[in-house]
């Protein structure tokens, strides 16, 4: 437990002092005024050149108390429009999941740039939900159209 | 022959007379608690204080030795401290508490520093690691146990003198990938999970629909129709099958239930074709097959003898017939008006049943193996074996090496406890042939645990007054002036993980300390320091009357330990086997059990795995 506190503010204090350009993340607010550090919202920003630009996608990251034995939880909105997206938000990606590419060492920053990379670079042999997959890998110019749309949403993100 | 005679002898006049005027707590009164008491009372410590929050239940009463069926439902605690008196004869002078161990207000640090030497006898990771941390803001000796069913250990920790509780990472309950229980399971604990954690929780356990309400709610946001729909339905499918529970027959319910988990989800996973390029594909249950038997079964009542044939792997048919039934019982208790709800229970049969045939039935359908109901009821109730002769051997242990603490005068050498580096032993039993008992000399704290090496702690003590009248930014700049930070240079967090300031977020700095949350008495306050060269500071909170003084331990803070980015890497599970020389027993040789402890020189050596 202590180590999770302990990791957790030194997550918060790196991510102050540097992170990468665009992104935001910061802890949630508690009704007693306090900052909770197991859970985080962040902005992650599609890269240029992409179909995922000009836009800022939330997540929410929760971690467990294990942590970082065990990886945090993170999450779109449900119904993100993602091939490794599941319908309730959450991400597949080997990074976040203990049995694979999990490694206490993991930061934040790496997190966050990893579901950035995730954006335009899915796995299609991890489908997660059946719309984006099934439009990524046999309709293309639909899966764009709808990725587009999806960053017309995201565009105006309230990134503070 | 006075009592003592002989312990006097084994154990040394002057040790013996130590542990006659000593106070110890043992912490739990369970399967070690018990045995280890009876061994603490025998050795005649002056003063035994206990503390558990349990109470007894049926299960305990094969090993716990010191309760009787009559004692069920009475508090552990007390009932054991009673319970010793019959063999008392040394007078030890027993108090028992009921209650939790980490309860700052039952428990406060003031408590906890009466005690010469503690004992652990607790069976979960969190009060051992609280109970560790007592005994590193105290610098007092701990001795740790724990057992798995023929395994055990005994650890000694002597605070920043050996390694402590913390500083070898513990493994954690496994936890699964939802991909992998959602969409594709490979084996047997992975359906169990599902069954238990997601079928049986979704449909009878405590409405928590915010998930799919959620999924509903962003898709009446989205203006996607196709998107829309799909969304709908997966989220509404569970919905009307958790309503089918009350508005239907329980025929319709079965069916329903049957069609929608086991053929057309799997039916919705198999369009998935990416997912069965390198995996072999689920065959989707074909209900008709199976439908006239099952009616054959179902209509003689004899049949109810399947349910408990515990330990027999259950074919299709017979898990149709479990489902069915204990589906039919769980509708009734909903519909019957007395439980709105139902968690499960591994003692509860209705929903042990429900769990294991839809577990079964999900293996079968992905080519798992299937599992009695025996063996699913170990996985799905999380039950570690106990083995009392285990928890023997490891109390004894724990009492004989905890007396050798006593072996010398705790005011000489205060808490210098390095003499003990030399000789004091963790042990491990097991059951594997040549290697029942095995122990090794104590280890330093591992450099970069959290809890021994990379911090300093102490206590702060507030005064009433300055709780009332002094502002979070008082504090802030207390700590500034007593250990050297730079101006506005550290974060603090309070209790579990709440962050209340750092320069980023100075919202509570004009806020009275009183009206901080759980700025109270017993809680942890946490500093870093934000240009990374102090280490970090752990203080805990004891506030004092009114006009008193406020008093910071007085001590400098370290330069914070740097360690090259790859070293980082290192502490994670993989330490938890690091190779260390031990001492291995050969049971050949029939060794008294103080020799296998004490002796010397390595047999052999061999690596220890916790």
């Amino acid at each position: 437990m202590s180590l999770c506190n302990t990791r957790l503010q030194e997550e918060r204090k790196q991510w102050r002092k540097d992170h990468p350009f665009g992104f935001y993340a910061k802890p949630v607010k508690d009704s007693d005024g306090s900052l909770n550090l197991k859970i985080w919202n962040a902005g992650i920003p599609g890269k240029a050149t992409t179909l995922w630009q000009d836009a800022v996608y939330p997540i929410n990251i929760t971690f467990p108390d294990e942590y970082p034995s065990k990886p945090p939880k993170v999450k779109f909105p449900a119904g993100f429009y993602h091939p490794n997206v599941y319908p309730s938000g959450t991400i597949c990606l080997s990074i976040l999941n203990e049995e694979q590419d999990w490694r206490p060492a993991i930061t934040l920053k790496q997190i966050v740039l990893g579901v950035q990379e995730l954006l335009d670079s899915p796995n299609p042999d991890s489908p997660a939900q059946e719309p984006a997959w099934k439009a990524f890998s046999k309709d293309r110019s639909l899966y764009e159209k709808k990725v587009r749309e999806q960053a017309k949403k995201y565009a105006n993100a309230d990134s503070s | 022959m006075a009592k003592d005679t002989y312990l006097k002898k084994v154990l040394g006049s002057e040790r013996y007379n130590r542990i006659r005027s000593s106070k110890v707590l043992m912490v739990g009164a369970g399967g070690i608690g018990c045995e280890l008491l009876k061994d603490l009372v025998l050795t005649g410590y002056g003063q035994i204080h206990i503390v558990d929050l349990d109470t007894i239940t049926l299960s305990n009463l094969n090993r716990q030795f010191l309760f009787r069926k009559t004692d069920i439902d009475k508090s552990k605690s007390l009932t054991v401290a009673n319970a010793v008196q019959s063999f008392n004869y040394l007078n030890s002078n027993l108090i028992p508490h009921h209650g939790n161990i980490m309860d700052g207000n039952q428990f406060p640090i003031q408590w906890w520093s009466q005690f010469d030497f503690i004992f652990n006898a607790l069976d979960n990771l969190e009060a051992r690691r609280h109970v560790n941390k007592m005994c590193l803001f105290l610098k007092r000796p701990l001795m740790e146990s724990g057992t798995t069913g023929f395994e055990g250990q005994i650890q000694p920790i002597f605070p920043y003198h050996s390694e402590c509780f913390d500083c070898q990472a513990k493994e954690t309950p496994k936890t699964f990938p939802v991909c992998t229980i959602r969409s594709t399971p490979s084996s047997p604990v992975h359906c169990i999970t599902w069954a238990k954690e997601f079928l049986f929780y979704q449909l009878f356990d405590e409405a928590d629909s915010t998930e799919l309400n959620s999924a509903d709610k962003i898709a009446g946001e989205t203006d996607d129709k196709d998107q829309q729909e799909n969304l709908a339905k997966e989220a509404n499918e569970l919905i009307e099958l958790r309503n089918s529970i009350i508005s239907k027959d329980k025929d319709v319910f079965f069916t329903e239930l049957v069609f929608k988990i086991f053929k057309t989800d799997i039916e919705r996973l198999l369009l998935i074709d990416t997912l069965w390029k390198s995996r072999q594909k689920p065959n989707p249950l074909q209900f008709s097959e199976y439908e006239s038997e099952l009616d054959n079964l179902i209509a003689d009542d004899k049949n109810t003898s399947i349910l408990t044939d515990d330990t027999k792997v259950w074919t299709i048919l017979e898990d149709l017939y479990v489902l069915r039934k204990s589906g039919e019982s769980l509708q009734k208790r909903i519909n019957s008006g007395d439980e709105s709800s139902i968690s499960f229970d591994k003692d509860d049969e209705d929903t042990l049943n429900f769990v294991v045939a839809s577990a079964n039935l999900r293996s079968s359908i992905f080519h798992i193996e299937t599992k009695s109901k025996f063996d699913i009821k170990q996985i799905a109730g999380n039950i570690i074996p106990a083995i009392a002769t285990t928890n023997a051997i490891i109390s004894g242990f724990s009492c004989l090496s905890g007396s050798d603490y006593f072996k010398v005068d705790a005011k000489k050498i205060g808490t210098d406890f390095s003499s003990f580096m030399n000789h004091s032993r963790t042990v491990y039993i097991s059951i594997r042939p040549n290697k029942y008992i095995t122990s090794a000399l104590l280890s330093e704290p591992n450099e970069k645990c959290a809890s021994s090496s990379l911090l300093s702690r102490g206590v702060l003590r507030i005064s009433k007054s300055d709780v009332k009248a002094q502002t979070l930014g008082w504090l802030v700049n207390t700590l500034i002036d007593t250990y050297d930070y730079e101006e506005e240079g550290l974060s603090i967090s309070l209790g579990q993980s709440r962050l209340i300031y750092d320069v980023d977020f100075d919202d509570n700095l004009g806020t009275k300390l009183i009206d901080i949350n759980g700025f109270k008495d017993g809680e942890l306050l946490f500093i870093q320091d934000d240009n990374d060269e102090l280490e970090n500071l752990e203080l805990y909170i004891t506030i004092t009357g009114e006009g008193t003084l406020t008093t910071l331990p007085e001590f400098k803070l370290r330069p914070k330990k740097e360690f090259a980015e790859e070293d980082e890497e290192d502490y994670s599970m993989e330490e938890v086997d690091g190779n260390r020389d031990t001492i291995i027993i050969d049971d050949e040789e029939e060794k008294a059990i103080d020799d296998i402890v004490i002796e010397e020189p390595a047999l052999k050596k061999r690596k220890v795995v916790e």
